[in-house]
């Protein structure tokens, strides 16, 4: 690999790294050897922890101070970045290697215009006046598919949506046409068809420009579809590298194979059997409307014409006993307010039919409803209170609802953590010594410790990482084998639900624009928004027939 | 407590609170000379063997009335702080669960008298009690609480919409479980380390009181009062100002110390790394 030194835009060779904290010495990379030839792709696949951000910063040699560099070399186009002053990386950065960081709300400056940001660097590195960087600035701008890039340029980030601010990132990126640009996961801050815009706009600049790029993601699907070549990090090591097709297609390392295994596939169902549709439903939502912003009378008189914006309009549909009903949508389609009404977190008017009983409006759920209805959070950081043991968290709805006499109640915990395949010692630790894919059984054990009949998933994958998502994924559908609980599924991701749910409801800004049998999501009667999201996900099906870039 | 220990600021400041403790309770009986008898011929004078932190101006052992003195001091700020930190946090946190108009009134009340400094507000409220240590206390805490409150309820709106806090909402937790089990715990942080900081706030203004003439009246060994009394002197012999000034400034550095020290070992996620 190295013998090609000179085609290569990035040649890494022999790299360690090692965090030095409180408790000892941490590893990060260990001799890491991948090469970025000029033109090409290389994406860097890996969960989180496994040390891809750390490369990324030790390339654009920006390391914290606990960083120690143990050994190794990082050629950019021929020339060592370890050896280079601080003087000299600043005139490397941004005009020979940029970044482009997976938030685009946070990686701009909310004070400057988007043009002043674009325009800097190109003042900066290319020594072009003010007036000559902004002309160049729009014509950048235009080529990332901005319909008015002069006046995109006047405006400040909070103005923009988040893929037209990811879209001015870019443009900084390649602004001086640099010999590398790092892609941190530039889409996984946006929505699936934001994403796939973005994607597709990578594709096309690489195509014009030429230029070299280290795609960093966990997203096995997405890198199947615009990488050539695949490096597998895990723990700081690379363990498998190679062209893409090949890699994907015939793994060699098992890691790679579990990988793989882990990314949701629409064809493989994990699902239960689906219910008798004769049965009467569970819950049915008749025309619930969930209206943010609306103020008291007062405030109205004083404030006429200020927007109320409806989070949610006219939706109703029906569970079923044992179902699982998968609602997908993008950001702001009103998913997640459908979540907060159904666990009484947020008012709304129209009616809630659950198990017989009728309830208009949030105040109307009494004990045996928020009994019988459970929630599980998108981020299980946030959803286990720091301050309580794991035992303190799910002795809770066992004390509240009383479900086992005072006595049993740790042998209860005990069989809730073998049924989330957790051990029984886990009981006595807190929230923040375990993984996020293990606080998040632990917030499901606390949902099902209270043997509920329909337990709401808002997003409970989507802060974890693929292998941890699909475990997850599959501990969900168990339990509900188990136990017959009936299930919402509110997820952004559709290759997962189409592999657990029955039905899928989809969304679209707060009104339901479909609703269908999982097995009939692919008929061409779908509607028209349903087959834009299911266009815009990436399937490593997709490269098995032989699709690659 | 183990852990308390083992931070440098942790040791430093329980080292101190425990010196203070310590003239709390054995003062009295520790003190060469009675606090309050005149040694005319060895008036304002430095340290030496037969007084080891000197005299004030009227030849009184200073040592002796630092270690009488202690009590009155520390015990004025501990009280009137506990008192406003109890009522400002119990306004502050119910405001912050509520929520809605009668948060919006219960703040803006507060607000008005955040307007008002400390001191005047403390004074506005010694002449209308009157004169003396316990309304000097109530006083200093009614004053405390509007900020206390400010603080409290900032935590909690923090705390409010946590997602732990909206599943115990959707479990149908009682508002008493939510306040003490899941709210109190996560925002007590913030409070212990400002009560920790007000403690020698109150003591301040309790020597400034005592200087006025409206707290701790002579001759009593309130810190603060030495350090009025002695103001006078103050260029003819240092140490009667300094010995008084440098205890309150040590009690207060011990407060701060042990409450920092105190919010770490509050907060599991640092206790263990």
């Amino acid at each position: 690999m190295s013998a090609d030194a000179d085609t290569s835009a990035l040649d890494v060779q022999g790299y360690s790294l090692r965090y030095r904290s409180a408790d000892g010495q941490f590893d990060a990379l260990k001799s890491i050897d991948l090469t970025v030839r000029r033109g090409r792709t290389l994406g860097l696949v890996g969960e989180s922890g496994s040390g891809k951000t750390s490369l990324a910063w030790a390339i654009m040699r920006y390391l914290p101070a606990n960083a120690q560099e143990l050994s190794g070399t990082l050629l950019l186009a021929g020339e060592d970045l370890r050896t280079k002053t601080t003087r000299q990386i600043l005139e490397i950065r941004g005009a020979r290697v940029s970044m482009v960081f997976q938030d685009p709300s946070t990686s701009l400056n909310p004070i400057m215009r988007l043009g002043d940001q674009l325009a800097e660097v190109l003042i900066r590195h290319r020594g072009l006046s003010a007036r000559a960087a902004f002309e160049e600035g729009t014509a950048l701008l235009a080529r990332t598919g901005i319909r008015s890039p002069a006046e995109m340029m006047r405006r400040y980030p909070h103005q923009a949506s988040g893929g037209e601010k990811q879209r001015v990132v870019i443009a900084t990126a390649i602004a001086c046409n640099p010999d590398l640009i790092i892609f941190d996961e530039p889409t996984t801050a946006l929505d699936i068809v934001t994403a796939r815009q973005i994607l597709d706009l990578f594709t096309t600049l690489r195509e014009e420009t030429g230029v070299a790029a280290l795609y960093i993601s966990h997203d096995l699907g997405l890198v199947s579809r615009i990488a050539h070549e695949v490096a597998v990090i895990h723990q700081g090591e690379i363990v498998e590298q190679g062209p893409c097709a090949e890699v994907f297609r015939a793994p060699r390392r098992a890691y790679t194979r579990a990988l793989l295994a882990a990314v949701p596939d629409p064809a493989h169902r994990i699902g239960t059997p689906p219910p008798d549709p004769a049965t009467p439903p569970l819950l049915t939502l008749a025309n619930i409307n969930v209206r943010y912003g609306e103020l008291p009378w007062l405030l109205r008189l004083l404030r006429p014409g200020q927007a109320v914006v409806q989070g949610a309009r006219n939706v109703s549909f029906d569970v079923r006993p044992g179902e699982l009903v998968g609602v997908v949508g993008e950001s702001g389609s009103g998913k997640s307010t459908i979540a907060k009404v159904l666990a009484g977190l947020q008012e709304f008017s129209g009616s809630v039919a659950f198990a017989g009983q009728r309830y208009q409006g949030r105040r109307a759920f009494d004990r045996a409803y928020r009994h019988a209805v459970q929630i599980v959070f998108q981020n299980p950081d946030a959803s286990l209170n720091p301050r309580q043991t794991v035992a303190t968290i799910l002795s809770r709805p066992l004390k509240l609802y009383g479900t086992v006499p005072p006595l049993r109640i740790p042998a209860r915990i005990a069989e809730l953590l073998a049924r989330v395949r957790l051990p029984a010692q886990f009981a006595a630790r807190y929230p923040h010594q375990l993984s996020g894919g293990e606080k998040q059984r632990v917030a499901i054990a606390r949902a099902f410790a209270a043997e509920p009949k329909l337990v709401i998933c808002d997003e409970i994958t989507s802060s974890l990482d693929v292998s941890v998502q699909a475990s997850v994924a599959e501990l969900l559908v168990e339990l509900q084998r188990e136990t017959g609980t009936a299930c919402v599924f509110i997820t952004h991701d559709l290759n997962l639900v189409r592999q657990l749910a029955h039905r899928i409801a989809v969304m679209q800004h707060g009104e339901l624009v479909d609703l269908f049998d999982t097995a009939d999501a692919t008929l061409p009667d779908r509607a028209a928004y349903t087959r834009t999201l299911l266009d815009a996900v990436p399937t490593l099906a997709r490269i098995e027939n032989g699709v690659v870039p | 407590m183990r852990d308390l220990l083992r931070s440098p600021a942790g040791l430093v400041g329980t080292c101190l609170l425990l010196l203070v403790g310590a003239m709390m309770v054995l003062g009295p009986l520790l003190a060469p000379y009675d606090p309050q008898s005149f040694h005319p011929r060895a008036r304002l004078q430095g340290p030496s063997l037969a007084h080891l932190l000197g005299t004030d101006q009227f030849g009184r052992d200073l040592l002796s009335r630092l270690l009488h003195g202690a009590r009155n001091t520390v015990a004025f700020g501990l009280g009137a702080t506990a008192l406003g930190v109890i009522i400002g946090s119990i306004i502050g946190v119910t405001a912050g669960v509520i929520g809605g108009w009668i948060d919006s009134a219960i703040m803006r009340v507060l607000d008005g008298l955040l307007a008002v400094p400390d001191l005047l507000f403390t004074l506005l409220i010694v002449t209308m009690l009157g004169a003396g240590m316990g309304y000097a206390m109530l006083a200093v805490s009614v004053a405390f609480t509007p900020g206390m409150a400010r603080i409290a309820r900032s935590a909690v709106l923090s705390i409010r919409t946590r997602e732990y806090v909206l599943a115990a909402i959707a479990r149908g937790e009682s508002w008493g479980w939510i306040i003490g089990r899941e709210v109190l715990p996560n925002a007590i942080g913030p409070i212990v380390v400002e009560a920790t900081i007000r403690v020698s706030f109150a003591m301040m203004i309790g020597a400034t009181l005592g200087f006025l003439g409206l707290g701790a009246q002579p001759p009593s060994t309130e810190w603060g009062l030495m350090v009025a009394e002695a103001r006078q002197f103050m260029f003819r012999s240092p140490w009667c100002v300094a010995v008084p000034g440098v205890a309150i400034a040590l009690a207060a550095l011990g407060f701060n110390l042990f409450g920092d020290a105190l919010r770490d070992s509050f907060d599991p996620r640092r206790r263990l790394r």
